[in-house]
């Protein structure tokens, strides 16, 4: 059963936008409406969604959130299901490369006049930018961002193990490890083993020994800098981690050892930001872990990013299109992005929202000021494990690659790099 | 009938009866336990153990409380929404899979084998082959988005199995009844009304126990092919599983799952000695 | 028997004045059975097509000719599900036939609470198999299910976790394979051993048979035919089981666990590769068909044998 001709001019085309009327002409004429389609429908990220759509009903507007219970996959099946239906939703939670391929299947709408009446583009990181303007114009707009390789120290861990430094470089973390070890903490690794978390493993070791050659490997593909003497050096890293951590994990998440973390039997994990919402909704307290970036060789802060969007699809219906302009104003708005960052854990996009109030944990102030840090130094760089770097069918292909490499420990680090290589020549 | 003495040792057989018992009953036993210890309790635990206070709470936030992001109404309106999609398909496809099973077995068409063979090969294609080509099925007649959409699925996917089943019951059936009934000037659906379907509770049975479970079970084109407030319960449940920047709520989640199996527990609890006697009663070729 | 048979084909075939009249009722007979023959060969042809073309995130017409069938067949992902597929699949089959066998044996031998018992082996087959997966993944894993249990009851050197050893992790989807499904061969199997001639057996009985001699030559062997449904059955459950595989293990530790459903599910929906995903599916239904066929092909046989004898 072919579709039709004219969706097929209309998928096989490539990215027509459409500019959006001018907010103030739609104001009074219609009320705005949006229908939108995302993952989040429970925790902090439903709870965040839910407050945004309070918001935009507050501004006069209808809110049709459709949560779609799951994980990405069954939000994308859903996604998908509309658009071949003809019937896409106002807007949906995408992120990364993914923005870009799927713009290709349907008609987005063009924001570039929005986001220049709104200055924007000036408070966004660049890297970041790029990946909402796929053919230089806004077709989406990043939400909130998290940081994948923090550093979360258990205090009593850190106590047995009679360290009160910070690691800054991996040889510091490695040289910690060990006194955790000796210190008496069982596993000095409180990792999970789920497939974003071997990529997180990977990319941490990678980005913090060179992020230059982690732009690339990992973003821009190069092949000769996936061969190269840093990605070897990565997995070593890598195999020391798993070996720190508890053999009976299997695939479990991160979040079935808090509380040997938080207790001292288990003494750092790398995770992203959202591990602080995730352990004060568990019941523990602040004072029980200490939160750092995570290791740098080259002592300045590496970031990697990961940043939820929403893309908006055209739609004939002016209620609809006057929901998406009053949308990507409130997502542009840094009052919103302060309140979206306050309830997930994430850091506003916004490089010019002011933390030092209330209602900012110090976890999330020090993951801010590293963004800026890491920013002004060319070190932010684009998540992997979370799909930032490239698209997903790459992604997946490559983490199979971690994570076989994270479970079976008789893989070596050559070995591993001449996988990941393969990988990332047969997706190509 | 057997006989007592037929047996060599019964305490062997009662040991190894009860090991099986507990192994199978395992599972429910611990999710009725966890449904009853509150989340916290669980995170800083384990996910197996008894409950220190019993957690009736859990219970009252699965059927009503708990939010699927801005609605908070519990398990309760999706519980609504599988009923609404299981029962109507189930018994389209368990009436139309005993016609056709009929039509298969005793009234003989030309190529009814050629027909009865891709009705069943259906049984083994995957599920995920299936998925967009529906989304096109349903875009075109308009069906998208509804539970009439999930019904139409569930009843033509569910022909192939009742179908199957239905025809290995029939052809049990003597050939001279149908030809007598034929003699007499009875058609089709005449022969079906009056000595078929009179014939067929025990493999009915079967048939609406099977069905029943499979659709409400079913989560794929749950989710997909519907939409908000209109999903099943299926969907509900996944909501309840932790996404990567949230603590589990196992507790809560456990209450939920026991919830949505209570209908098809109950079904087999009480349907299950029909379920077998259905089997009996057709020598199932 | 063939005599009857045309006999009755030819009293029913109806005179052309009486189809109109009786057309709800051709409409009734045929449009079920032609819908889902339809959308059975229709979805494979459409998969097949898509197989061949270049589609990735949704799909387009195109030729691509075999270059998805290649990078499928070239990827370690489905070269260890196609393993997994053949190693599960003879391994579940085997292992819940004869689970189920015993089951029934052992409720056929009148002891008490066999309605209790039997509800008990039968209800894993009410619960969905996302919950089936999810539940056991917490009772197999050595942290915090029973292998933690039996450390804490004093039996610390007891090992049970294969749940994260890559070589023995497809056992454990078998496991709960088997608690699922296995009541489904006892209750079929239980009505088979019920419906065997009680005086056959008392023949056998008086003949001074013992009790595993009567099984052995006089039950078991009528159990024939209902083997084989159970094998169809099992064997359907075996190759569709993905959302059990993917509460359970997802594939891991690593990709050990991979299975062609799931390689399926992943390359369409999770990786955006519609046209590789198509290409996966098909070597699917052409191992299927590898295994029906000769099935059919024996049940043919069996029936020209019948029909001549």
């Amino acid at each position: 059963m072919p579709i039709t001709t004219t969706r097929r001019r209309l998928l096989a085309g490539s990215a027509a936008t459409l500019a959006l009327p001018a907010f103030a002409r739609a104001q009074g004429a219609v009320k705005p409406r949006l229908t939108a389609i995302s993952q989040w429908s429970a925790g902090s990220d439903g709870a965040a969604i839910t407050a945004l759509g309070k918001k935009f009903e507050e501004k006069g507007g209808v809110w049709q959130h459709s949560p779609v219970p799951g994980f990405t996959t069954e939000m994308m099946n859903k996604l998908r299901a509309q658009i071949i239906a003809g019937d896409p939703p106002a807007c949906s939670q995408l992120k990364g490369p993914e923005i870009a391929a799927w713009s290709k299947i349907a008609p987005t709408v063009d924001l570039d006049s929005i986001v220049a009446a709104a200055g924007y583009e000036k408070v966004v990181a660049p890297d970041l930018a790029k990946l909402h303007k796929p053919e230089g114009k806004w077709i989406a707009l990043p939400l909130q961002i998290y940081s994948t390789n923090m550093l979360f120290l258990s205090k009593r861990a850190m106590d047995k193990a009679k360290a009160d430094k910070i690691p800054v470089t991996w040889a510091d973390f490695n040289d910690l490890a060990e006194k955790m070890k000796a210190g008496g903490v069982t596993f000095p690794i409180a990792n999970g083993g789920t497939r974003a978390d071997d990529g997180q493993k990977f990319e941490a070791s990678l980005a913090g020994i060179s992020p230059a050659a982690y732009r690339a490997a990992i973003m821009n593909l190069d092949t000769k800098a996936l061969e190269g003497p840093e990605i070897k050096a990565a997995f070593a890293q890598m195999r020391k981690i798993t070996n720190w951590m508890d053999p009976n994990v299997g695939a479990q998440p991160y979040a079935t050892n808090l509380k040997r973390f938080v207790d001292g039997d288990m003494g750092m994990m790398i995770m992203g930001g959202w591990a602080q919402g995730v352990l004060r909704n568990a019941g523990f307290k602040f004072e029980d872990f200490v939160i750092a970036p995570g290791p740098s060789d080259n002592g300045k802060p590496v970031f990697l990013l990961n940043a939820d969007a929403f893309i908006f699809w055209q739609r004939k219906e002016p209620d609809l299109q006057a929901g998406q302009a009053l949308m990507a104003q409130l997502v542009m708005d840094p009052a919103i992005q302060t309140m979206y960052s306050q309830i997930t854990g994430s850091i506003p996009v916004r490089t010019d929202v002011d933390l030092s109030g209330e209602g900012w944990s110090d976890g999330q102030r020090r993951t801010a000021a590293a963004l800026k840090d890491a920013v002004a130094n060319n070190q932010a760089v684009l998540s992997l494990a979370h799909n930032m770097a490239q698209q997903n069918g790459l992604t997946a292909a490559m983490i199979d690659v971690f994570t076989e490499y994270a479970k079976n420990k008789t893989i070596t680090p050559d070995q591993a790099v001449t996988r990941l290589a393969e990988a990332v020549e047969g997706s190509r | 009938m057997r006989d007592k003495t037929f047996v060599p040792s019964r305490m062997l057989i009662y040991l190894v009866v009860i090991l099986f018992a507990a192994a199978y009953l395992a599972p429910l036993v611990v999710v009725v336990l966890n449904s009853l210890r509150s989340n916290e309790e669980i995170a800083q635990g384990s996910m197996i153990g008894w409950p220190q206070h019993l957690a009736w709470g859990n219970y009252a936030a699965a059927w009503s409380g708990f939010c699927v992001a801005e609605t908070c109404a519990g398990i309760r309106p999706y519980m609504l929404n599988s009923a609404l999609v299981t029962i109507p398909a189930t018994i389209f496809s368990t009436l139309l899979g005993a016609i056709a099973g009929y039509a298969v077995s005793l009234w003989r068409f030309r190529g009814d084998n050629w027909i009865y063979g891709i009705v069943t090969l259906g049984l083994f294609l995957p599920q995920q082959m299936r998925l967009l080509p529906w989304t096109i099925v349903l875009r075109d007649t308009g069906l998208i988005n509804t539970l009439t959409g999930l019904v139409l699925i569930h009843t033509i996917q569910g022909l192939s199995f009742t179908t199957l089943f239905c025809r290995n019951y029939y052809v049990a059936i003597p050939h001279e009844l149908i030809r007598a009934a034929r003699i007499d000037g009875a058609g089709f659906f005449r022969i079906f009304w009056r000595i078929i379907l009179p014939l067929s509770a025990p493999i009915l049975i079967v048939t609406v126990i099977w069905q029943f479970t499979h659709i409400w079970n079913e989560f794929l084109y749950g989710v997909t092919f519907t939409t908000g407030q209109q999903q099943p319960v299926t969907a509900a449940l996944i909501a309840l599983s932790a996404a990567i920047a949230d603590i589990p709520q196992h507790g809560v989640q456990s209450a939920a799952v026991i919830i949505a199996a209570l209908p098809t527990l109950l079904i087999y609890l009480l349907g299950g000695r029909y379920f077998v006697r259905g089997l009996t009663a057709g020598a199932v070729k | 028997m063939t005599e009857i048979v045309s006999t009755a084909t030819q009293a029913g075939r109806p005179a052309i004045s009486g189809v109109v009249g009786r057309l709800p009722e051709y409409l009734m007979i045929w449009v079920p059975l032609l819908l889902s023959a339809a959308h059975l060969v229709s979805f494979s042809l459409w998969t097949i097509w898509i197989s061949f073309s270049p589609s990735t995130l949704v799909p387009v017409t195109g030729w691509v000719g075999l270059r998805n069938y290649n990078a499928v067949l070239a990827s370690r992902n489905w070269h260890i599900a196609f393993d997994n597929l053949l190693l599960f699949g003879s391994a579940f089959v085997l292992l819940s036939l004869i689970t189920g066998l015993v089951l029934a044996i052992l409720l056929d031998q009148r002891i008490r609470g066999e309605n209790v018992l039997r509800t008990i082996f039968l209800y894993p087959l009410a619960v969905s198999f996302v919950v089936t997966g999810t539940v056991w993944s917490w009772l197999l894993n050595p942290g915090i299910g029973i292998q933690k249990l039996v450390h804490d009851l004093g039996w610390t050197s007891f090992r049970f976790d294969w749940l994260i050893d890559r070589d023995m992790a497809i056992w454990t989807i078998v496991i709960a394979a088997i608690w699922q499904s296995s009541g489904f061969a006892m209750a079929l199997f239980l009505a088979g051993l019920r419906s065997v001639d009680a005086d056959i057996i008392k023949a056998a009985q008086i003949d001074g048979a013992g009790p595993v001699r009567i099984y052995r030559r006089v039950i078991l062997p009528t159990l024939w035919p209902i083997t084989i449904t159970v094998v169809v059955v099992q064997l359907q459950f075996a190759i569709s089981a993905f959302d059990l595989v993917r509460a359970l293990t997802n594939g891991g530790p690593g990709i050990a666990t991979q299975l062609p459903a799931l390689v399926v599910y992943d390359l369409m929906f999770q990786r955006g590769q519609l046209g590789r995903g198509a290409a996966a599916a098909v070597l699917m239904l052409l191992i299927l068909l590898a295994v029906l066929l000769p099935y059919a092909a024996w049940r043919y046989v069996q029936r020209r044998r019948a029909t001549h004898a």
